[in-house]
């Protein structure tokens, strides 16, 4: 079965591989620990149910989601987005790492099934999963510029 | 006559990479549409044809797997060519979309070169 060593290979993949595609920005893992994100943070996550359920979230300050947000939409700055445009941009990074999360480890766990993502102004992945969950977590620097948290916490489903 | 094209996505972010993508394809379209849910997208459908919809599948009011099923009901529609660009990418869902009346299907991330070649083929 997953291992979480191999999640976080998995998550740190996928990040770069949507980072790279879709948003056009250089991402590596960051080892450094304490720098922390600026405040306000912004935290988008998506939920997903199957034999593996759980949560996946990312987290940033929203200066490096103003810029990733612009860099996505081909824009030079993020000055002129508005707060909506900023949280459904970081709202779907969350649904294509949750989807290149999937495509990786289908053919070990089978479907599972996505909710919509959704974006709140906080830093904290709340954990309702309880008993028998794992949470694998990694830090990442965007462009030598920005660093954003990425966060999978999974069981195994209780009715698979 | 310029061809029309949909895209059809719950996010507006998403709608407009889509939109900066089929344009850096160097594919043109002479009209251009939006929709933000797959309910939406059906009633433009039934206001008069359109030749391509690039259509997301995870969508809250009605997803695109069920989108397509209702469009392919439509008279308006029989000659519309539909593709999923999604991040699903089990290859079962692919195969029932297909069956169900999907021409194509991306799945999300994905390249500029991955979407001139999913693309282009169904617009000549
Ligand atoms: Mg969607």
């Amino acid at each position: 079965m997953i291992t979480t060593v191999s999640l976080k290979d998995v998550l740190l993949d996928s990040t770069k591989e949507v980072f790279e595609t879709m948003v056009f920005m250089a991402v590596e893992e960051s080892l450094q620990d304490g720098t922390s994100l600026d405040a306000p943070a912004l935290l988008a996550t998506i939920t997903f149910k199957g034999r593996l359920e759980g949560c996946l979230g990312i987290c940033c300050g929203q200066t490096c989601a103003s810029a990733v947000a612009a860099s996505m939409l081909g824009m030079a700055s993020g000055e002129e987005l508005g707060a909506n445009d900023v949280s459904d941009a970081i709202g779907e990074i969350a649904n294509m790492l949750l989807g290149a999360v999937k495509s990786r480890i289908q053919n070990e766990v089978g479907n599972i099934e996505v909710s919509i993502p959704s974006v709140v102004e906080g830093r904290e992945l709340r954990s309702s999963l309880g008993e028998g969950s794992s949470q694998v977590r990694i830090r990442v620097s965007i462009e030598e510029e920005h660093i954003a948290e990425l966060s999978l916490l999974y069981r195994e489903g209780c009715n698979h | 006559m310029g061809k029309s094209l949909m895209i059809v996505d719950d996010s507006a972010t998403m709608r407009k990479i889509i939109m900066r993508t089929v344009r850096m394809s160097g594919l043109e379209f002479e009209r251009t549409e939006e929709a933000g849910s797959g309910v939406e997208a059906l009633e433009k459908l039934k206001a008069g044809p359109i030749d391509v919809v690039l259509c997301d599948i995870n969508m809250p009011e009605m997803n695109g797997t069920e989108m397509v099923k209702q469009a392919r009901q439509l008279p308006n529609c029989s000659g519309t060519k539909i593709i999923m660009v999604s991040t699903e990418s089990a290859q079962e869902l692919i195969d029932r979309v297909i069956a169900d009346g999907a021409d194509g299907y991306i799945t999300k991330p994905f390249t500029l070169e991955k979407f001139q070649e999913k693309l282009a083929p169904l617009l000549n």
